[in-house]
């Protein structure tokens, strides 16, 4: 019995660490979350490789790849992040690579009273009693979304009625569940097929906001640099950047 | 059914409870016949994960297991990569948070052994040690798998500790209750539907097991 | 070196009296000690400090010249060196091995024939061997007694200590197993020592006796000594002699003398040099009571009185007798029906000059 016992547990440490050689983990901003479902069956099928996603936000990313997070690459949705990390040292030097320009719209549900068509003065609107913006301090979707309501001049009425969710994902959680009754979130998730039938969306117009731009790494310390490499390849292919269009991800190149 | 979050769940929980096993019985052990007078220190630094947010420990594993510490770059130069959000750096955690759910009942277990039977076997000739074995570890069994089983359940359904030192790496930090958390944070509700009616289950049946066996399993410290 | 073991040792308590004994218990030829005080005294704590289970705060106690402790030089030698068969009052016979189990536990130099042999051997000595597979729940007090004994002598001790080995059993056992206890004992032939408060057992069983009351040692000697004279009027409470007075000698004539004890003369056999304040003591036992107007005996004291209290104990009965003084007699059941003793009777109570202890008065 305790043979057994000693054989199984060896057994599981060892098994635990080893990723398959040609398997490589994404870090990727929460934003991206549908697009990159997509994106990453495709390219599976296409190379025979397999990835794995983490999602979550920007900020909390770097402060982990910062202190030796084992992903291979980051997709950030602020490239201020990833410049950092290249600053530090911490990126396959030429990997960076703006692959967007994020968008942030106001979003509700359909059963919602608040009409989005008027634009921000939704917000103002008295059956907007909870606003969910993702948590600014380490989501760059956050940031845009207090840019925008300052920008109208709207902060200091709507900044009570504010609920953080921990990343954009989250905070579109959130607005579709009811437990928040208008938000602010991206694009890329107003336009994916789980949110899209369930709500209505008004696009923030870019002007209202710092540009957010959005970048992608290899990590420095990946030990599987080449397969990370040919990942973002696939998405600056064609088809990858048709899919990320779909999702409302335009390339800064393109626009 | 994301096989892949309850096969680290599983792992994680076995070999915390397993550890804490062996590493619960010496410290049990000492709190229960130790005549320190300071014994309350470490009394209470063995119950402080009851008590701590989850966060709070997760954050101070995570500095003083990170790159930039000693341990970290340590145990880097050893294995090759850091110990931070690997599944060994969650295991570290687990074992501290799970500690007081093995201890407090290996402890009570072993106080309420009588000293009159402990004297006996010592006028027999065997050593404190042999003692420990053949009697007073027998007569705890009961104690002992409360203690193995708690620390078990209590495993399953962490989530801040596993958050913060974890890095939600699928397949080998990603547990079943962050699990959870991405599926809702997707709006995969019927996924995280079923996820959680498993994990409820789960830790009920554990619970149940305990409680039907033993009555005493929520005492803070054993009664002197 | 005279095979022995000396103990010299001192113990402070928050709560209780100090112990400071220092005693001399000899271990060849064997025999057995006995430990005789009231609870509460420090015999049981003594004991414990034999067993190594406890530590004095100074002295020594040497065995055979083997040092097993000496608070100066910080030297204990553990319980499990010092060879002892040990046997607590609640007989700690371990609750999850089965008699043979128990017995076994401590032998561990043995091949498991070697264990199997022995276990038999001190199994059919105790005529125990028909409860081999029990378990302790499963056994009478009296059964578990004998388990416990078996278990102490198993390893072939070169010293046993029993702490109040008959007390946790019930009256009739007791008598049975007390003579068992004493057979056994003699057959054994391993050096003793056995606590007791109960004054029974300490005849039965005792070769030489040690009484302590309140931490000290007041009086060490054969039981049948120090039963009949007690050196002190603390010896004499402790040892149970019944009836302990304060008495004035009147008059020493023909090595008699004549206590007046309250309103009552009482012959006594005298030694030279009493002063003239005295304990009175008299044993219950050494106490006749006879109907008023029987013929001349050899007692010279022959007091009326009447019955205030009738106490049974088992075969015998206890009446105290007002005679001027409260008297403790002990007498038959049977006695006890023929003379219709009742409270509040007249009876006389006769007993000899000798059976009357003189204690001085400090």
């Amino acid at each position: 019995m305790r043979q057994l016992l000693l054989i199984f547990s060896l057994f599981i440490i060892m098994d635990s660490d080893i990723l398959r050689a040609e398997e490589i983990t994404i870090a990727a901003a929460s934003d991206l979350s549908f697009a990159f479902k997509e994106l990453i069956s495709a390219y599976e099928a296409a190379s025979g490789n397999q990835v794995k996603l983490t999602l979550g936000s920007s900020g909390n990313f770097f402060a982990q790849i910062q202190n030796g997070a084992p992903f291979d690459l980051y997709f950030s949705a602020d490239i201020s992040y990833p410049k950092k990390l290249e600053e530090a040292g911490l990126i396959v030097p030429g990997s960076l690579y703006r692959y967007a320009i994020g968008r942030i719209v106001l979003w509700t549900r359909h059963e919602s009273p608040i009409d989005v068509t008027q634009g921000i003065a939704a917000l103002r609107q008295s059956s907007a009693k909870t606003i969910a913006i993702a948590n600014p301090r380490h989501a760059p979707y956050g940031r845009a979304a207090i840019a925008a309501m300052e920008h109208f001049n709207m902060y200091d009425d709507v900044k009570d009625r504010l609920v953080l969710g921990e990343n954009v994902s989250q905070t579109a959680q959130f607005v579709e569940s009811g437990a928040a009754d208008i938000g602010i979130i991206a694009l890329s998730l107003a336009r994916a097929p789980a949110m899209r039938t369930k709500g209505t969306y008004w696009e923030i117009p870019t002007e209202a906001h710092p540009t957010l731009e959005q970048g992608a790494i290899i990590v420095k310390a990946s030990k599987r640099a080449d397969s990370a490499k040919q990942f973002l390849e696939f998405v600056k292919s064609r088809q990858g950047v048709a899919i990320m269009k779909r999702y409302g991800f335009v390339a800064p190149e393109s626009r | 059914m994301n096989w892949m979050a309850i096969w680290v769940t599983c792992k994680l929980a076995t070999l915390t409870s397993l550890t804490l096993l062996i590493i619960g019985l010496p410290i049990a052990y000492w709190l229960t016949y130790s005549k320190w007078r300071w014994k309350f220190l470490i009394e209470s630094i063995v119950a402080l994960p009851l008590v701590l947010p989850p966060t709070v420990l997760g954050f101070y594993i995570l500095i003083s297991i990170g790159p930039h510490s000693p341990i970290g770059r340590f145990y880097t130069d050893l294995v090759g990569h850091p110990l931070p959000f690997s599944f060994q750096g969650l295991l570290l955690a687990s074992i501290l948070y799970s500690l007081p759910f093995a201890v407090q009942p290996f402890a009570t277990a072993f106080e309420q052994v009588d000293r009159k039977l402990i004297e006996a076997s010592w006028t027999l000739g065997l050593s404190k040690l042999k003692t420990f074995y053949r009697l007073i570890l027998p007569l705890s069994t009961a104690g002992l798998i409360t203690g193995v089983v708690l620390s078990f359940a209590h495993t399953l359904g962490e989530f801040g500790v596993v958050l913060m030192v974890g890095g939600n790496i699928e397949g080998i930090t990603r547990t079943v209750s962050i699990e959870i958390y991405d599926e809702v944070q997707a709006l995969n509700y019927a996924a995280a539907a079923k996820t959680s009616a498993l994990l409820l289950l789960v830790s009920y049946t554990v619970l149940l097991l305990v409680y039907a066996m033993n009555r005493r399993v929520w005492s803070v410290w054993p009664q002197k | 070196m005279a095979p022995e073991i000396t103990l010299n040792i001192r113990k402070t308590f928050v709560d209780r009296a100090t112990i400071a004994v220092q005693l001399r218990l000899p271990l060849d030829p064997p025999s057995v000690t006995i430990l005789f005080g009231p609870s509460g005294s420090g015999k049981t704590t003594i004991l414990r400090c034999l067993a190594g289970l406890e530590q004095p705060e100074a002295g020594t106690i040497l065995c055979n010249g083997q040092i097993w402790f000496d608070a100066a030089t910080h030297v204990h030698v553990p319980p499990q060196a010092r060879g002892l068969g040990y046997m607590a009052q609640d007989y700690a016979l371990f609750p999850n091995y089965t008699v043979e189990g128990n017995i076994a536990y401590g032998l561990s130099g043995l091949s498991v024939q070697g264990k199997k042999a022995r276990v038999n051997e001190v199994l059919s000595l105790l005529q125990i061997t028909q409860l081999a597979q029990q378990k302790p729940a499963q056994l009478s007090g009296g059964q578990q007694q004998r388990v416990a004994l078996a278990r102490a002598i198993a390893r072939r001790p070169q010293l046993l200590l029993l702490d109040e080995p008959l007390s946790a059993l019930d009256a009739p056992t007791r008598t049975k197993l007390c003579e068992d206890l004493r057979m056994l004992l003699t057959r054994l032939a391993i050096p003793a020592v056995v606590v007791t408060h109960d004054w029974t057992e300490a005849l039965a069983l005792g070769d030489q006796m040690a009484v302590i009351d309140e931490g000290r040692l007041l009086q060490t000697g054969t039981p049948q000594d120090v039963f009949s004279r007690p050196i002190n009027a603390d010896v004499a409470r402790v040892v149970g002699i019944e009836t302990v007075l304060h008495g004035r000698v009147r008059e020493i004539r023909d090595e008699l003398a004549t206590v007046q004890v309250g309103p009552v003369p009482v012959i006594a056999v005298a030694s030279p040099g009493l002063e003239s304040d005295v304990f009175v003591c008299i044993r219950a036992e050494d106490v006749t009571l006879e109907l008023a107007g029987s013929s001349e005996t050899s007692a010279r004291n022959h007091l009326r009185g009447t019955v205030q209290a009738i106490t049974s104990l088992g075969a015998l009965v206890r009446v105290t007798i007002d005679c001027g003084f409260l008297l403790t007699a002990l007498v038959t059941r049977s006695a006890q029906s023929e003379l219709r003793l009742a409270i509040g009777s007249d009876v006389r109570a006769a007993f000899k000059a000798g059976s009357v202890h003189l204690i001085p008065r400090r």
